[in-house]
């Protein structure tokens, strides 16, 4: 259980979903700024308290393993859609961590992740 | 002043663990009584003004865990612990409620507390609030605070300004008019300085791991310094001030039972967005008006608003609420409090260093988390909100009363996002051992010389903005301490 505590990063496990799941949100954000969000995500995750760190790295196994698979990405929808608590609680917190980043840096975000030009 | 490294081996009459309202009040009191006081902290030191109060660079240096930590159940309750010099003190919202003198008589009822007269505790609330500053604002109040106080007032409910400990320069009223211009008077302000100038000395990015404990003696701690190396710290006496989380855990990871950590007790809270036809956020300020009609079992307020958390209170119906996102400027995020009947625990894993948390809400709680949402909404749209979107899974958008008769059916806490930065009761105080963990005055029952002196003490979360309370208490248990000749045995 230790290894899964600190000693390994979160990027590899969790980014890929985390970044299939920002381009679905938000389809017009740069990849680059996908990017550093998605960075943003999984340095969080590393901090994360021991016991809830232990819960998303195991999730995150699962759903990295989901998009090894073809189709895998919509299973993992299908899935997080279900009443299973602590799935959905997994692209929850990738959402809430990802969006702050997202609104915080560049406040003239759009929905889909478009930049518009700064209002007065 | 007297900041020091953290070094291998250090040594101390008084260790105190903690530099928070509770551990910084009991440092300058214990200082300047002439104690050899040695506070220790797990986090840095971070000059007011270096970050943005409330941005994601503020959870990243300021709160444990960035700021994202969970307290588990149905629903899971997100809270927030501060984990710098100063604790909470130093990125809460500066809120000042002194403690409710009927509260403190039941507390003393209920838990026999010794000694415990409401009137000392209010003398030294006295006390408190001049050496923080506690004050209004000058001038007016901020829109988003202005909303509170229209819309309740439209609906003949009680709210008013609640004051803070802050120094208005007025240099800088001069050009900026507006609460955010604010100095907090945050424990790296005024205690703490205060503990340095009496000889205290403060060794930062120290972590107490556990203390070594005999019989139900500790002679000295077990530490972890910011480079990741171990260390020891021996003393006569200690101070554990980690917060109603950490305190609860130190004592378990150092093997000490009875009542520790089982009667976690929180503010829980829900939110909503409310859309204005004008701009009226303010990123960096929270609003100082309260609603406090339903007090003390339901209290209205506003949360810090800046894009990313405006962000944040639309992601639980994100499918129906994210065109608002570009509005941001002419939306605020409001909260509606509950003092809850449920409780968590705070458990100690062995081979984990963060302790496991949770909490249970009861059937009561969700019921006034409903009504509470229900309400603020309608508070909103009285103020004049145009678009209300509450935080939950499957809510609606209200835009008039039949709007919220259909968000009071959609709602369960379940869907919910809850949260709270109110964390009380882990070590309660008073003689019944059966519920209590520490006496009337801090002392862990069944140890001699370990004490807590913080949030944990509080017998319940009083239902009022907290940090006043565990200031008076803490005060007064470390006159205690003194009279009782501590340190001296
Ligand atoms: C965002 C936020 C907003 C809030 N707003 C208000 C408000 O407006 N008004 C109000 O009255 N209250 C407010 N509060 C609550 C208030 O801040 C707390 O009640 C108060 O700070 C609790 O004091 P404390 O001494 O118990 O713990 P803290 O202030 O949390 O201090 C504990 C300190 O101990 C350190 N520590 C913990 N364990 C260890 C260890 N093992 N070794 C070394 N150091 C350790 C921590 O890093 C921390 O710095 C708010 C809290 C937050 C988080």
């Amino acid at each position: 259980m230790q290894w899964l505590m600190r000693p390994v990063p979160a990027l590899p496990i969790i980014g890929s979903f985390a970044d299939r799941l920002l381009l679905a949100d938000l389809p017009d954000l740069p990849p680059s700024d996908r990017r550093l969000a998605v960075d943003f995500v999984a340095h969080r995750v590393d901090n994360l308290p021991s016991f809830t760190r232990f819960g998303v790295m195991v999730l995150g196994f699962v759903f990295r393993g989901l998009l090894a698979v073809p189709g895998g990405f919509g299973v993992a929808k299908v899935l997080v859609k279900l009443p299973l608590p602590l799935v959905a609680e997994y692209p929850r917190l990738i959402r809430s961590l990802a969006f702050a980043y997202v609104w915080e840096t560049w406040p003239n975000t759009t929905a889909t992740g478009a930049k518009v030009a700064a209002t007065a | 002043m007297s900041m020091q490294r953290a070094t291998a081996t250090m040594d101390a009459d008084v260790l105190i663990v903690g530099t928070g309202a509770g551990g910084a009040t009991t440092a300058a009191i214990l200082a300047e009584a002439g104690l050899d006081v040695l506070l220790v902290e797990e986090g840095d030191w971070v000059e007011q003004g270096a970050v943005v109060p409330f941005s994601l660079d503020q959870m990243d240096r300021q709160y444990r865990s960035g700021g994202v930590t969970v307290a588990l159940g149905m629903p899971s309750i997100a809270y927030t612990e501060g984990c710098c010099a100063g604790g909470g003190t130093e990125v809460n919202s500066g809120l000042y409620w002194r403690p409710p003198g009927e509260l403190l008589a039941r507390w003393r009822e209920q838990f026999d507390i010794s000694d415990f007269d409401p009137d000392d505790l209010l003398a030294i609330a006295d006390e408190v609030e001049a050496d923080i500053s506690v004050s209004t604002v000058p001038g007016g109040h901020t829109s988003p605070s202005e909303v509170l106080r229209r819309g309740a007032d439209a609906l003949g409910w009680r709210n008013g300004e609640i004051p803070r400990w802050m120094k208005y320069p007025p240099s800088k009223l001069a050009s900026e008019p507006r609460s955010a211009v604010g100095e907090r008077q945050s424990m790296t302000r005024t205690y703490l300085p205060r503990a340095m100038k009496a000889g205290a000395r403060l060794a930062l990015r120290c972590r107490v791991d556990r203390l070594v404990t005999n019989a139900g003696s500790a002679r000295s701690a077990v530490t972890t310094l910011g480079d990741g190396s171990r260390g020891e710290i021996t003393f006569r006496d200690v101070f554990v001030c980690g917060g109603a989380i950490q305190s609860p855990a130190l004592l378990q990871r150092s093997g000490i039972r009875g009542h520790i950590g089982r009667t976690l007790a929180v503010h829980p809270t829900v939110k909503l967005a409310a859309r204005f036809a004008d701009a009226l956020n303010v990123p960096d300020d929270v609003p100082v008006h309260q609603v406090k009609e339903f007090a003390p079992h339901l209290s209205f307020g506003g949360s810090a608003s800046n894009p990313g958390l405006v962000a944040l209170a639309l992601l639980d119906q994100w499918a129906t609420f994210k065109h608002a996102i570009t509005q941001w400027r002419n939306i605020s995020v409001y909260y509606a409090a509950i003092t809850s009947e449920g409780r968590g625990r705070v458990r100690s894993l062995p081979g984990l260093k963060d302790p496991l948390v949770t909490y249970g809400l009861t059937h009561r709680d969700r019921e006034l988390l409903r009504s509470g949402l229900g309400r603020l909404a309608l508070l909103m749209l009285e103020a004049g909100a145009t678009d209300v979107y509450p935080s939950f899974k499957g809510a609606p958008v209200v835009r008039n009363r039949r709007d919220l008769a259909t968000m009071q059916g959609a709602f369960t806490a379940a869907r919910a996002s809850v949260m709270t930065v109110h964390l009380c009761s882990t070590v309660p105080m008073g003689e019944i051992e059966g519920k209590c963990g520490a006496d009337s005055f801090g002392r862990v029952h069944g140890c001699r010389n370990i004490y807590v002196n913080d949030a944990s003490l509080l017998p319940t979360a009083p239902g009022v903005n907290p940090q006043a309370s565990v200031m008076a208490v803490a005060i007064r248990n470390a006159r205690r301490f003194l009279d009782a000749g501590g340190c001296r045995g």
